[in-house]
C-alpha cells in the first residue's frame, strides 16, 4: 500500500489582536492508501484545524497555513490553483462533519444535495444522478430512498441527516474520507450503527478514513492506527492496539486513565488529567504538556522531538514512562503534589473558619457570599 | 481502486424511468404536505393577508383587462382617453360613465383603469430591478465582506443620505424624458438601498453556517455557494421586502407624477390623475378620491399581504 497522503510539517496559525495563535505547529503524519487512521486529542488540540488545511478551507483572514506541505499523491495541495483544489474536494476527498443537524442545507432536498455533487464532479446528467443518489442512500441505509429523495432534512432525524452525509461524501468514492467527530452530536444507540456504516462503506470503495474524534473508545473500534494531538502537536502515533497496550507519553497516559470504567467501583473517582492545555498564543517552549506532566524535570524545557519507541511507534516525550523507574518517580511526585494539596485545603478551611468567625456577619447574604469567593482568596494566601 | 469495480452497488434497472417507480411505490400515496403547500397553508390563516392578495389579483385583473372591461361601458381613444361619443366636463356618475367624466369630459373610470396599468406596471417592473441590484449588491458585500463589503456599503450609505424626493425631481427633469421606462429606472435607482443591506446581513450570517462550510468541501464555486446554497435561504426577507417595495414604489410615483416629473400626458397614472383633480377637490371629490383611494388599496394590500409573507415564510416558525 503506498502513501495517500502525507502531511509534513505542517503550520497553520490563526491571527488575532493579541497575536498569532499557534493552532497547528509542526505536524507530521500521513495515511496509507485505505487505511483507518484515528486522530484523537481535547477541544482546541488542532484537529479540526488539520482537517480543515488539508481541505484548504481554513478560513481566511484570520487563518493562515504558513508552512508544511501536504501530499496527496503527486501534488502538493498546498501549492495547487483554487480551481484544481475544488476539482479535489468532494471527489477525492469527502468530508463528514460533526453536526449532521446543521451540516445539510435547510431548504433544499436531500436529492439535490446529493445530486449537486455527482453532477459537479461525474459529469452526470440529472436522471443519472437521480438514479445514482437512490442507489446512495440505499447503501447507506435510508428505507423508501425513492421517497426519501424529495424530503427535506427537517424531515428527517439525527441519525438519518448523517447518514445522508456520508452518503454525499462517498458519492464521488473519494480516495480519503475526513470525519470530524462524525458521531458527537448523535445518541449512543445510533453512533454504533454510524461508525459500522462508515468502516463497512470506506472498506467497499478502498477509501482511506480519517477519524477525528476526542472518543477513545470510537478509536478503538475502528482504526488501524492513532494520531495523538496536543497543543497543535503530533505526541504520539502507533498502531491502535500498541496505543492502547502501550502507551509511551505522559498525555496518553493520562487520557487512558480517565476514561469511565464499568469494571472498577461507583464509588471510585475517575481521574482526570489536571490543568489545562497551554495558551496557544504564548505556546510553551519546551515540551507543552510540561506544565500538566506528573514526570516533567528541567530537560522537559527542551522540546522533546518524536522519537521510535517501538515498531511502527512514535512518541514526543524524554522519558520511557513505560519504565517501573518513571513510573515509581511519578507516583511519589502524585504523591508529594495530593499531599500539598491536602496542606493547601487544609491551611484554606482554618484561614476560612477564623475569617468568618471575627467577621460574624449577621447578614447572612454577605456570609453566603464571602464564604463562596473565599477559597479563592485563601488559596493565593496559601501559597504565599 | 481496482477493487472497487467489483463490488458496484446493485443498480437499479435502466429501462425504468425513476420518475414512475416514484409514483409506483405506494408508500408515495401517503398524503405529505410540500414545504410549498405548508407556506401556503401558513399564509391562509392570514385573513388580511389573504384579503389583500384578493384585492390585488382583482385590480392587476381589471387593470390588465381594461380594454375588455371599458369597451362595455362606454366608446374611449385608447391614447386619449376621450370619450367619442360625448365629452361634456364634470359630469356626475352615471351608468354611462361609472365614475363620471374629469376637466375635459375624459371617462375617470376609463382613465383609473388604464392608469392602475401604468402605476402597477412601474410598481412592478421598479421592484424587480431594485431587488435585482440590492440582492446583487448586499449578496457580494455580506459575502466576500472585506474591502468589498466596505466599498458597497458605503456607496449604499452615501446613496440613503441624500433627500431622496428632491434629487428625484432634479434627475426626472433633467434626464426623465415622461416614459414609463425612465420613470421606473429612477425609482429603482434610489429602491435598492434598503434591499441590499437586508441581503447583506442575511448573507454575512449564512455563510458563517455549518451547511455553506460542507457545500465548500464538495467542491462548490463562491458563485454556486452564493447562489444555489445562500440565496435560497435568505428567499423569504426578499421575497417580502419585494412585496413592501411594490407599495413603496408606487407611492414614489403619485410623488412624482402629483409634482409633475412623472408620467406625462397623454398616459395617465394614478399619481397624475390625482395631480390633475386637485384643483377641482372642492366641487368634485370624486375625481382625486378614486385614484387616491385606488393607490391606498394597492399599496396597504401589498403590505398586509408581505405581512402575511413573513410570518409563512419565516423558518424558525414551527407552528405547521
Amino acid at each position: 500500500m503506498g502513501k495517500l497522503l502525507e502531511i509534513t510539517n505542517l503550520k497553520t496559525y490563526f491571527r488575532t489582536r493579541e497575536g498569532w495563535v499557534h493552532a497547528v505547529d509542526g505536524v507530521s503524519f500521513s495515511i496509507d492508501q485505505g487505511e483507518k487512521l484515528g486522530i484523537v486529542g481535547e477541544s482546541g488540540c488542532g484537529k479540526s484545524v488539520t482537517a480543515l488545511s488539508i481541505m484548504r478551507l481554513i478560513p481566511h483572514p484570520p487563518g493562515e497555513t504558513l508552512d508544511g506541505s501536504i501530499l496527496f499523491g503527486e501534488q502538493d495541495l498546498l501549492e495547487i490553483s483554487e480551481s484544481a483544489m475544488r476539482k479535489i474536494r468532494g471527489k477525492q476527498i469527502g468530508m463528514i462533519f460533526q453536526d449532521p443537524l446543521t451540516s445539510l442545507n435547510p431548504v433544499l432536498t436531500i436529492g439535490y444535495q446529493i445530486t449537486e455533487v455527482l453532477k459537479l464532479h461525474m459529469g452526470l446528467d440529472t436522471q443519472q444522478a437521480k438514479r445514482r443518489a437512490i442507489e446512495l442512500l440505499r447503501e447507506v441505509g435510508i428505507p423508501e430512498a425513492e421517497r426519501r429523495i424529495n424530503s427535506y432534512p427537517h424531515q428527517f432525524s439525527g441519525g438519518m441527516r448523517q447518514r445522508v452525509m456520508i452518503a454525499i461524501a462517498l458519492a464521488c468514492r473519494p480516495q480519503l474520507i475526513i470525519a470530524d467527530e462524525p458521531t458527537t452530536a448523535l445518541d449512543v444507540t445510533v453512533q454504533a450503527q454510524i461508525l459500522e456504516l462508515i468502516n463497512s462503506i470506506s472498506s467497499e470503495y478502498n477509501s482511506a478514513v480519517m477519524l477525528i474524534t476526542h472518543d477513545l473508545g470510537v478509536v478503538a473500534g475502528m482504526t488501524d492506527r492513532v494520531v495523538v494531538m496536543y497543543a497543535g502537536h503530533v505526541i504520539e502515533m502507533a498502531p491502535t492496539d500498541e496505543l492502547f497496550a502501550n502507551p509511551r507519553h505522559p498525555y496518553t497516559l493520562g487520557l487512558l486513565a480517565s476514561i469511565p470504567r464499568l469494571d472498577i467501583g461507583r464509588q471510585e473517582e475517575l481521574t482526570p488529567i489536571e490543568g489545562a492545555p497551554p495558551d496557544l498564543l504564548h505556546p510553551p517552549q519546551g515540551c507543552p504538556f510540561m506544565p500538566r506532566c506528573i514526570f516533567a524535570t528541567n530537560q522537559c524545557k527542551a522540546p522533546p522531538p518524536l522519537r521510535a519507541v517501538g515498531n511502527n511507534h512514535v512518541a514526543a516525550c524524554w522519558y520511557d514512562v513505560n519504565q517501573p523507574a518513571e513510573q515509581q518517580r511519578a507516583a511519589t511526585r502524585r504523591e508529594a503534589r495530593a499531599h500539598h494539596l491536602a496542606m493547601l485545603d487544609a491551611t484554606a478551611q482554618a484561614i476560612l473558619a477564623s475569617s468568618q468567625d471575627s467577621r460574624a456577619a449577621p447578614d447572612s447574604d454577605e456570609s453566603a457570599a464571602s464564604s463562596s469567593d473565599g477559597p479563592a482568596t485563601v488559596t493565593k494566601a496559601g501559597e504565599d | 481502486m481496482s477493487t472497487s469495480s467489483q463490488v458496484m452497488p446493485p443498480s437499479l434497472p435502466e429501462e425504468e424511468n425513476i420518475d414512475e417507480l416514484l409514483t409506483l411505490t405506494p408508500q408515495l400515496a401517503r398524503k405529505r404536505r410540500s414545504q410549498f403547500r405548508i407556506i401556503v397553508d401558513r399564509f391562509t390563516r392570514n385573513r388580511l393577508a389573504v384579503a389583500g392578495f384578493f384585492v390585488l389579483a382583482l385590480m392587476g385583473l381589471a387593470a390588465l383587462l381594461a380594454p375588455l372591461l371599458y369597451h362595455a361601458t362606454a366608446t374611449y381613444d385608447p391614447s386619449t382617453y376621450i370619450n367619442l361619443r360625448e365629452s361634456p366636463a364634470f359630469q356626475v356618475p352615471s351608468w354611462q360613465h361609472l365614475l363620471g367624466t374629469d376637466d375635459v369630459g375624459r371617462d375617470e373610470m376609463a382613465r383609473i383603469l388604464y392608469g392602475g396599468r401604468v402605476s402597477l406596471l412601474i410598481g412592478l417592473s421598479s421592484m424587480f430591478m431594485a431587488i435585482f441590484v440590492g440582492v446583487t449588491i448586499g449578496a457580494l458585500a455580506g459575502y466576500f465582506g472585506g474591502i468589498v463589503d466596505n466599498l458597497l456599503m458605503r456607496v449604499t450609505d452615501i446613496i440613503l443620505a441624500i433627500p431622496l424626493y428632491l434629487l428625484l425631481f432634479v434627475l426626472s427633469a433633467s434626464f426623465s424624458n415622461g416614459s414609463i421606462f425612465s420613470v421606473v429606472l429612477l425609482i429603482a435607482l434610489f429602491g435598492w438601498t434598503y434591499t441590499a443591506r437586508l441581503v447583506r446581513s442575511e448573507f454575512l450570517a449564512l455563510k458563517e453556517r455549518e451547511f455553506v462550510m460542507a457545500a465548500r468541501t464538495l467542491g462548490a464555486s463562491n458563485l454556486r455557494l452564493m447562489v444555489r446554497h445562500i440565496l435560497p435561504n435568505a428567499a423569504g426577507p426578499i421575497i417580502v421586502s419585494a412585496t413592501l417595495l411594490v407599495g413603496a414604489n408606487i407611492i414614489t410615483e403619485s410623488i412624482l407624477s402629483f409634482f409633475g416629473f412623472g408620467i406625462q400626458v397623454p398616459l395617465a397614472s394614478w399619481g397624475t390623475m390625482v395631480s390633475d383633480a386637485k384643483d377641482y377637490f372642492l366641487t368634485h371629490p370624486i375625481l382625486a378620491l378614486s385614484p387616491g383611494i385606488c393607490i391606498l388599496l394597492v399599496v396597504l394590500s401589498f403590505n398586509l399581504m408581505g405581512d402575511g409573507l413573513r410570518d409563512a415564510l419565516d423558518p424558525y416558525l414551527t407552528e405547521r
